[in-house]
């Protein structure tokens, strides 16, 4: 079943884009070893969606088998980490990082607890600054974004 | 007195398909998260968890990472064979901003102390410790797991690999 484009996202370089037609389901952080290594990161943050519903719009990812049964999928020119799907499964996960609108998919559950590092209980409480608190102003320009827009 | 020479703190760590691997001599420096819209999709993340390493003490010590220009004076470092994001450097910086969970010891950076690029902070970080949990193997079978056996460079150095 597909329908209309619900959501779409991408690579930071713009290099690799997709379309997603099929319902968000199972939105997930997971915390295992493996995720944190893949994403360099205290953990993955994932949405999951069928696979005949997301289609690559621009390029397509690479994938690396991180297990016998499990491939992920990354851009191959600038990194991003994309996707996550077993094998056998109708269904695929997208990094929730790289949807254009990551602010409308929350989050239900933690996997992979057994690896999850202590200083995760505190994140949210660390004091936090603005990019524009950080940054003098001279240097916005500078450090203007070469990221592709999120929109296609 | 004989005086013990104290061992010096050295860490290691590199990308998930263990291409890509580095050493680092000495302290890690401050660490923190960043939330910004280019940390998010850079990461495929909330953000980034980065720590500050001084240049001068990180070797590549397998392979290098390849380069995205993601502003005209930052580069973003990730492997080119599985795509870990692996750190972001500002051009002149002395550190590298490391990613953390590339760490073979993610644990073993000092307290992270601050929060950046909060404008585009997700509204789900404040409450994520809070959602449900399961362990890996509460949902997987024991014949899952044989399958679901890693592939991933293993959390130390290696002679040869894979």
């Amino acid at each position: 079943m597909t329908g209309d484009t619900h959501a779409t996202g991408g690579c930071q370089c713009g290099a690799v884009r997709y379309a997603i037609t099929t319902p968000f389901e199972n939105p997930h952080i997971c915390h295992c070893r493996m995720c944190q290594k893949a994403f360099g990161n205290y953990f993955a943050a994932l949405v999951g969606t069928s696979k005949s519903g997301l289609s690559w719009t621009k390029g397509e990812p690479a994938f690396f088998q991180s297990s016998g049964i499990v491939q992920r999928g990354f851009c191959r020119d600038c990194g991003t980490p994309l996707s996550f799907a077993y094998d056998y499964s109708s269904r695929i996960a997208v990094s929730i990082g790289s949807l254009d609108h990551p602010e409308r998919v929350m989050p239900a559950i933690q996997y992979g607890t057994e690896s999850r590092l202590p200083a995760f209980a505190h994140l949210h409480t660390l004091p936090g600054t603005r990019t524009e608190d950080d940054i003098p102003a001279d240097m916005m320009e500078k450090l203007r974004s070469r990221q592709h827009p999120d929109r296609d | 007195m004989v005086k013990i020479p104290l061992r010096k703190e050295t860490h290691s760590g590199g990308c998930q398909c263990g291409a890509v691997r580095y050493t680092i001599e000495g302290a890690l420096g401050k660490a923190g998260i960043c939330h910004c819209r280019m940390c998010q999709k850079a990461f495929g993340n909330f953000g980034a968890a980065l720590v500050s390493v001084p240049a001068g003490n990180l070797a590549w010590s397998r392979g290098v990472p390849s380069l995205f220009r993601s502003s005209a004076i930052v580069s973003r470092g990730f492997c080119a064979a599985c795509g870990t994001p692996l750190f972001m450097r500002e051009d002149g910086d002395v550190n590298y901003e490391l990613a953390i969970g590339t760490l073979d010891d993610p644990d073993s950076i000092p307290p992270m102390t601050e929060q950046s690029g909060t404008e585009s902070r997700l509204s789900w970080f404040h409450t994520m410790h809070d959602l449900p949990e399961q362990k890996t193997a509460d949902y997987r079978s024991a014949e899952d797991m044989e399958k679901l056996k890693s592939l991933q460079h293993p959390d130390h150095d290696t002679e040869h690999w894979p």
